[in-house]
């Protein structure tokens, strides 16, 4: 063969055949690709991969956050209107809101207006709180108190939701709060946390003037430096006096047609 | 805040043994959704393809540098933009060029002139490698998952760098970095010989002196190169590019040819891809073997004619004889992570010499201490600090990324800093995302100008430059380099 002649002749991605070349599309991705089947059923391997995927996904939502770690960070504990894991699933707005004796502890047992009041709540992932927040809270208690932000008395709420941040922040009249909180465990992990924040909580503000850092497992943001980037924002959302939309205001600009 | 990220302007610049060129892109930049991805250079546009000019040299020894500046002043007017317009880029000087006596003032001269973050390069394995990401190769190493070698074959030299793409993954974004397996570089080029119109030898050049006495051949400036002397020279020169290919063992004539230390282990090609003056005559060799007054147009006829070449698979290149000035131009800046922690008054930062902490990550914190301070010391030993803009420091693995590690980090980088002006900047490389929390770790101890950069592979030896904050100032550019000249 010439140089000339067989210049394209052997790019494997054109061979549907490959499978060497097919295996390697299939690795770079943590998607469910080519897993091929028994007749109209995924292989037995495929299959137990799932369910143990699956399996993974349930324990990180229905599973408890460990008192011990709970105390290990010196957290006051307080609870939702929520009673159990399946009421947690079926009514996020109790998610939201704060049970009565927890109102009362919160005022009793957390120092009020606080510069930012953080929050840890288990949201849809104990698993995600239990491998990061042990990382990335003394990153972020370190860099906020070097900053001179008072970071009042975090709190952990069981069965909470987003927004909860919102209740607790107003109740201490904080500044800015933000919420490490479990995702809904995706494909990749069970194990991701957000971060959620907020300037100027009130109850039943809008999420579009609250902010967020999702992905943080140690194959996506790591939680050490996730601390250190939320010490970051949430300096400058104390400087600009803003979370959400408001912060950016290149986004500001709507075109309508006329 | 913003997210806006304008595409950066960037000039490449080739100063050649035979011929000179200079392209102008843009480097499109991305930040995929997702907290944990880092903004990447996404799209590379060349918006300017210069004119291959004959590289401008006062004697044998001497580039004329009034002559290149000129050039490249033409190609920017022509381009339609002036250097405070040009955001990065790199100038290059390569195959014999580098051995220039002027060559290192010139790629200094040019670098500053051009551009407030140009980088001044040069080495045999840097061009090597610029090449096979201009061409392609890298490209195509990467999309086959296969190993790729570019075989550049310019007017003084031949650069092989080997690609490997069996590791990268797609990050939904384009390919990420393809391995550089290897690189071979050696003495063999179109114009080791020259000849004048009349067919007489006007020039030999070393290496070819070492050809024509190791064959025992009659090459002597003034007489008529004959036709057989000729070809046996010719087909000495190819046997050595693809003995340097597909080594070792190692024939004596190609490791006395052979640039720097040649590697171990055989390469298993799936492909190869030519570029270079000559590199890309081989799909189309002139009709008259010396076209160019030289070798170059007999010598790729003599490559696409060699049998191993013909049992391999050759692919067209994207770039050949723009190639090397096409990587310099769009391949050399990279950007660091997103997270970065930062001195920005310091930037930009130009030939920072690094010294890599690399070993065990399993080490005590002693050891672990001892591997900083002796990378402090290797950088003082070769570098006066009076000299240099920074100095850098690379930590190949950090380990577990747990607050603890990162204040052991912080405590040895602490210590190994202190014989370091208090005055001079350090710029903190690390491979995993991790400089913030490095960063703000690192400044509670220290109030020496710092900058930590991360998601950077930097090897100990090389050299980095640092721009000015991109990508809605959340990441920098970076280029890193070598400075050999003269190899
Ligand atoms: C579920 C989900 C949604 C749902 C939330 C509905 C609900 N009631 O749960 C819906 C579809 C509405 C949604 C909408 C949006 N989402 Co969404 N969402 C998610 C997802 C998949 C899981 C979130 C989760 O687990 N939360 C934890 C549980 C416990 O929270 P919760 O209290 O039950 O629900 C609240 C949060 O989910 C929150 N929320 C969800 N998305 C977003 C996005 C932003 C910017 C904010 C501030 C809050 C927020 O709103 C819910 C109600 O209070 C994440 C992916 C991830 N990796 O986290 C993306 C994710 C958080 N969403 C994202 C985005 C961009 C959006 C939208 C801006 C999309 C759009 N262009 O319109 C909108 C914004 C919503 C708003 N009102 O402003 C991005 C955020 C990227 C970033 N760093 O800024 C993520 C990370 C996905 C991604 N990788 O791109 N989302």
């Amino acid at each position: 063969m010439t140089p000339d002649s067989n210049a394209n002749a052997t790019d494997p991605t054109d061979d549907r055949t490959d499978a060497e070349t097919l295996r390697r599309v299939a690795d770079r991705t943590p998607t469910r690709l080519d897993v091929g089947r028994a007749g109209p059923r995924p292989p037995t391997d495929a299959l137990l991969e799932f369910r143990e995927d699956h399996g993974l996904a349930r324990d990180a939502v229905f599973s408890r956050v460990d008192d011990s770690l709970v105390d290990d960070l010196d957290l006051v504990t307080l609870r939702t209107r929520v009673a159990d894991a399946d009421q947690y699933l079926a009514r996020p707005d109790l998610g939201r809101e704060l049970a009565e004796e927890s109102i009362t502890r919160l005022h009793e047992e957390c120092s009020e207006t606080p510069g930012v009041q953080i929050v840890v709540s288990d949201g849809l992932s104990s698993t995600a709180v239990e491998t990061s927040v042990p990382e990335l809270l003394p990153v972020l208690k370190d860099g906020l108190a070097e900053r001179d932000i008072d970071v009042g008395t975090p709190v952990f709420v069981e069965f909470g939701r987003v927004d909860v941040m919102d209740v607790i922040g107003e109740e201490l009249a904080a500044d800015c709060c933000v919420i490490l909180i479990g995702e809904r465990p995706g494909l990749r992990t069970a194990e991701s946390l957000s971060a959620y924040f907020v300037y100027g909580p009130e109850r039943g503000g809008p999420t579009a003037e609250k902010s967020v850092v999702s992905n943080i497992h140690d194959s996506g943001l790591p939680p050490v430096e996730a601390g250190a980037e939320l010490v970051d924002l949430l300096a400058n959302v104390l400087e600009q006096e803003a979370s959400g939309i408001d912060l950016r205001e290149d986004d500001r600009e709507f075109e309508t047609e006329s | 805040m913003t997210d806006f990220q304008g595409p950066l302007t960037s000039i490449g610049i080739d100063v050649g043994t035979t011929t000179s060129h200079a392209i102008v892109s843009r480097l499109q930049i991305e930040t995929p959704p997702g907290d944990a991805a880092s903004p990447a250079i996404v799209d590379r546009e060349i918006v300017h393809r210069g004119e291959v000019r004959e590289t401008p040299l006062v004697d044998s020894q001497t580039i004329d540098v009034d002559r290149v500046a000129a050039f490249v002043d033409r190609e920017l007017t022509a381009a339609g933009v002036s250097p405070a317009e040009i955001d990065t880029g790199a100038v290059i000087v390569t195959g014999e060029t580098a051995r220039r006596e002027n060559a290192e003032p010139l790629v200094h001269r040019l670098a500053a002139d051009t551009g407030q973050f140009v980088a001044a390069t040069a080495g045999a394995a840097l061009e090597a490698v610029l090449a096979g990401r201009g061409s392609g190769a890298a490209a195509r190493a990467a999309e086959t998952g296969g190993t790729v070698a570019n075989v550049d074959v310019g007017g003084g030299t031949t650069n092989i760098a080997i690609f490997d793409g069996s590791q990268t993954c797609d990050d939904g974004m384009g390919f990420d970095d393809v391995t550089v397996a290897e690189t071979r570089c050696l003495d063999v080029g179109g114009r080791l010989v020259t000849v004048d119109d009349d067919g007489h030898v006007e020039s030999v050049s070393p290496p070819a002196r070492t050809i024509a006495d190791a064959l025992d051949l009659p090459v002597a400036v003034g007489s008529a190169l004959d036709a057989d002397v000729r070809d046996r020279l010719m087909s000495a020169m190819v046997d050595a590019i693809v003995d340097s290919c597909s080594g070792p063992p190692f024939d004596a004539l190609t490791r006395s040819l052979s640039i720097g230390t040649l590697p171990d282990d055989q390469p298993a090609l799936s492909g190869v891809v030519f570029s270079g003056g000559v590199g890309r005559l081989v799909r189309t060799p002139p009709k008259d073997p010396f076209e160019y007054g030289d070798l170059g147009g007999g010598l790729a006829a003599a490559i696409a004619d060699h049998e191993t070449v013909r049992s391999w698979s050759v692919f067209e290149p994207a770039e050949d004889i723009r190639a090397t000035v096409v990587g310099a131009g769009t391949e050399t800046t990279t950007l660091s992570g997103r997270t970065i922690s930062l001195d920005e008054s310091v930037l930009p930062l130009r030939n920072v010499p690094v010294a890599a902490v690399s070993g065990p990550v399993s080490d005590t914190e002693e050891t672990f201490k001892q591997r900083f301070d002796a990378a402090t010391a290797a950088i003082l030993s070769h570098h006066d600090p009076g000299e240099v803009d920074a100095i850098a420091l690379s930590i190949d693995d950090v380990g577990d990324l747990t607050y603890d590690r990162i204040r052991v980090i912080a405590d040895a980088l602490e210590s190994a800093l202190a014989p370091i002006p208090p005055t001079l900047p350090v710029v903190v490389v690390t491979r995993q995302n991790c400089a913030k929390v490095l960063g703000q770790t690192l400044r509670r101890t220290t109030d020496r100008s710092l900058l930590v950069l991360d998601e950077l592979a930097v090897d100990g030896g090389d050299y980095l430059d640092v721009g000015e904050p991109t990508a809605g100032g959340e990441s920098v550019p970076a280029v890193v380099k070598t400075l050999a000249f003269g190899e």
